[in-house]
């Protein structure tokens, strides 16, 4: 009971400074693209890019001209866009209380409000992504499913796991730095052990997918995340999803209970 | 009513035994093996307790936990043991122009900091103009320039414009007065006294003790972490400052062997002695001090004298005094110098002498026998930055009004 109190007394505070909260998530995006000359076009060319390169790989090269009966380019297109969000989210969630140790150091404030100000850059670059994807995907000849509306509930999801996983990372590599170079390995090796760029067609038959689906909740929320954008996209299993969602609500309530464990001690490691 | 309680609050820090990374391979070791590390108590059993409107004044030695007691008060870090209690809103102002990105422009890190010191935005609109006006025309001009190209005194200027500004019930303030050119600091401290006499609680670190004793009624002296002394300004100013200067200057050498000098000259004796007025314990301005010295002639007969130099600590001489050039014969010689009351300015001096034969040969030179420092003193006054000067006199001079009309 203490513990729920104590919760809700700590996401009154983030209320209470909500616009300290919207002021360091400005700061984040305006300071972004500064001194660059494409400005926030790098949110359009860098999954662009990305898209190509695996294009360029499962066509030329592997000879795969089809996943799953969808547009290729679409399904790498939109895997992409959801692991960008999801790890930039992850990464500057990470980092978010050591790179700001400056303030934290000098000033009190909910330390939460770190984390989910970091967010902010990552959310702004999924939306221009997601424009991108729109155009490809009206341009490719394809219609806008209306499983979209499920989309902000799919979105939702992503940043609950980004931020749970994020929070859990910051908590403790304020003190143990060893993390911080764990952080890029599992940005790497997700992208490929989750289906971003494949769908989860070949893996969904296999009995240990449900397990797989508990320790990474993102393999169930990346096909969550396409039936939301892929007209009749059948390898959506709410069973999975399920599974997923569970697991991304109980490491993000983790994360909050640790985060809350650890907080007072961030200053004396900064 | 009390507004800040402090109940035997200390804290802990370890020192790690291998000075290394703290790393997660460490993290572990320690878990497992449980050895345990050096313990540090920043703070050891501090307690204390303000009223509404007080202004404490936090005063000690570098590392006597002065800073970390502000940072326990401003809820940056939790204190190991005890506890605090802090009625009204607060805002600890530990540096200036803290979260300022170099990247966005003046105007943009005014709505930041305000932020982050806990303004509302609504209350930084209705002061922006004000801000801007304090922090000085140069920055009206680059209000719109990233703050990377200010020169660091813009950036200090902004930075301290927007902490004035803060309208909180409990203030803390951790050195920012030490910023800025004198114009500024003389502006800044206005507005700290301004600010102070309006009923705000105030909490200060500051090693500028005549600006502790004109603002603050209560002093807390720390020392290794604990408390020396707490309770009126006046009172603990004045032990403080005692214990700071050492007010016995002297040198007694019982036989030329042992004494400095050489073949010629060797001193005996050496006495700075300030004339402290009866109710003090401290040497400041106002107060008058004298020089006795007495050296042994160990060379034959000739004529001595005496040439004497007080230097600031920053090497330039403040004044030379000699004495007549007198004959001596073989024996002890004796000088004796004094200098008046509102003389030197505040500050730390070192005297050197030296012993001329026939006012030109230098015989030996004393150098550094005294190094000294002298308090500041002031009355009625608003402005609390280094008066300037080496010299402190205060000369007659009156003014009056001779006529009203034009």
């Amino acid at each position: 009971m203490g513990i729920f109190k104590r919760f809700n007394s700590q996401f009154k505070d983030i209320i209470h400074d909500s616009e300290l909260l919207f002021i360091l998530a400005k700061r984040d995006i305006s300071v972004r693209y500064k001194q660059t000359y494409l400005g926030v076009g790098w949110a359009i060319v860098r999954p662009v890019m990305t898209m190509l390169v695996f294009l360029f790989a499962f066509k030329n090269v592997a000879k795969i001209q089809d996943l799953s009966g969808y547009p290729i380019q679409l399904v790498i297109f939109s895997g992409i866009l959801f692991w960008n969000l999801f790890a930039t989210t992850f990464q500057s969630v990470s980092n978010s209380i050591i790179s700001n140790g400056n303030l934290i150091s000098k000033v009190y404030f909910p330390r939460l409000i770190i984390c989910l100000s970091s967010m902010a850059v990552s959310l702004i670059d999924f939306l221009v992504g997601l424009v991108v994807y729109l155009i490809l995907m009206l341009a490719l000849g394809q219609s806008i499913s209306i499983h979209i509306i499920l989309l902000p509930l799919a979105l939702i999801l992503t940043l609950l796991s980004s931020l749970g996983f994020g929070i859990l990372f910051a908590s403790f590599s304020v003190k143990y730095r060893d993390l911080l170079q764990i952080i890029p390995l599992v940005v790497q090796y997700g992208f490929f052990v989750t289906p971003i760029v494949y769908t989860s067609q070949s893996l969904i038959g296999s009995k240990w997918f449900i397990y797989y689906s508990i320790i990474n909740p993102l393999a169930g929320l990346v096909e969550f995340f396409r039936y939301s954008l892929l007209v009749k996209y059948h390898l959506f299993n709410p069973q999975i999803l399920w599974i997923s969602v569970a697991s991304t609500l109980f490491i993000f309530s983790l994360s909050l209970f640790v985060f809350h464990k650890r907080e007072d001690s961030f200053v004396d490691h900064l | 009513m009390q507004v800040i309680d402090v109940s035997s609050v200390s804290k802990k820090y370890k020192v790690y035994k291998n000075p290394g990374p703290i790393s997660l391979k460490n993290g572990l070791k320690e878990v497992f093996s449980r050895k345990s590390n050096q313990e540090f108590w920043a703070i050891n059993d501090v307690s204390f307790s303000l009223s509404a409107g007080d202004k404490l004044g936090i005063v000690g030695n570098n590392g006597a936990g002065k800073s970390t007691l502000l940072k326990i008060l401003s809820r940056i870090t939790k204190p190991t043991t005890g506890s605090i209690s802090v009625h009204g809103k607060v805002a600890s102002l530990l540096e200036v122009g803290t979260g300022f990105h170099p990247e966005l422009t003046g105007r943009e890190n005014i709505f930041l900091n305000g932020a982050i010191l806990g303004m509302k935005k609504t209350e930084i609109t209705a002061q922006f103009d004000e801000i801007v006006d304090f922090a000085g025309e140069q920055i009206i001009r680059f209000l719109d320039t990233p703050v990377k190209r200010y020169s660091s005194g813009m950036y200090v200027r902004l930075g301290f414009a927007i902490a004035a500004h803060l309208n909180p019930e409990i203030l803390i303030i951790d050195e920012v007065l030490a910023v800025g050119d004198a114009d500024f600091q003389k502006k800044s401290l206005g507005k700290m006294k301004e600010v102070a006499s309006r009923e705000k609680t105030i909490l200060f670190v500051s090693h500028n003790l005549t600006a502790v004793a004109n603002l603050c009624n209560k002093t807390l002296h720390l020392e290794k972490g604990s408390v020396k002394a707490f309770g009126d300004t006046g009172q603990i100013l004045t032990s403080y400052m005692a214990a700071l200067q050492n007010n016995v200057f002297e040198h007694h050498y019982e036989r030329p062997e042992l004494a400095p000098g050489n073949d010629i000259i060797r001193l005996k004796y050496a006495k700075l002695h300030p004339r402290l007025k009866e109710d003090q314990s401290y040497w400041d301005i106002r107060h008058a001090f004298n020089i006795e010295l007495e050296f042994w002639n160990l060379g034959g007969t000739s004529n001595l004298n005496i040439s004497l130099h007080v230097y600031a600590s920053t090497g330039e001489c403040i004044f030379n005094v000699g004495t007549g050039s007198i004959p001596c014969r073989y024996g002890l010689i004796r000088a004796n110098l004094e200098v008046p009351g509102h003389y030197l300015n505040d500050g730390n001096y070192v005297v050197s002498f030296m012993v001329v034969k026939d006012k030109s040969i230098i015989l030996h030179n004393f150098e550094e026998i005294f190094n000294f420092e002298i308090a500041d003193f002031r009355e009625d006054t608003t402005w609390y930055g280094k008066w300037p000067g080496y010299v402190r006199p205060s000369f007659s001079f009156p003014i009056e009004q001779i006529s009203e009309t034009i």
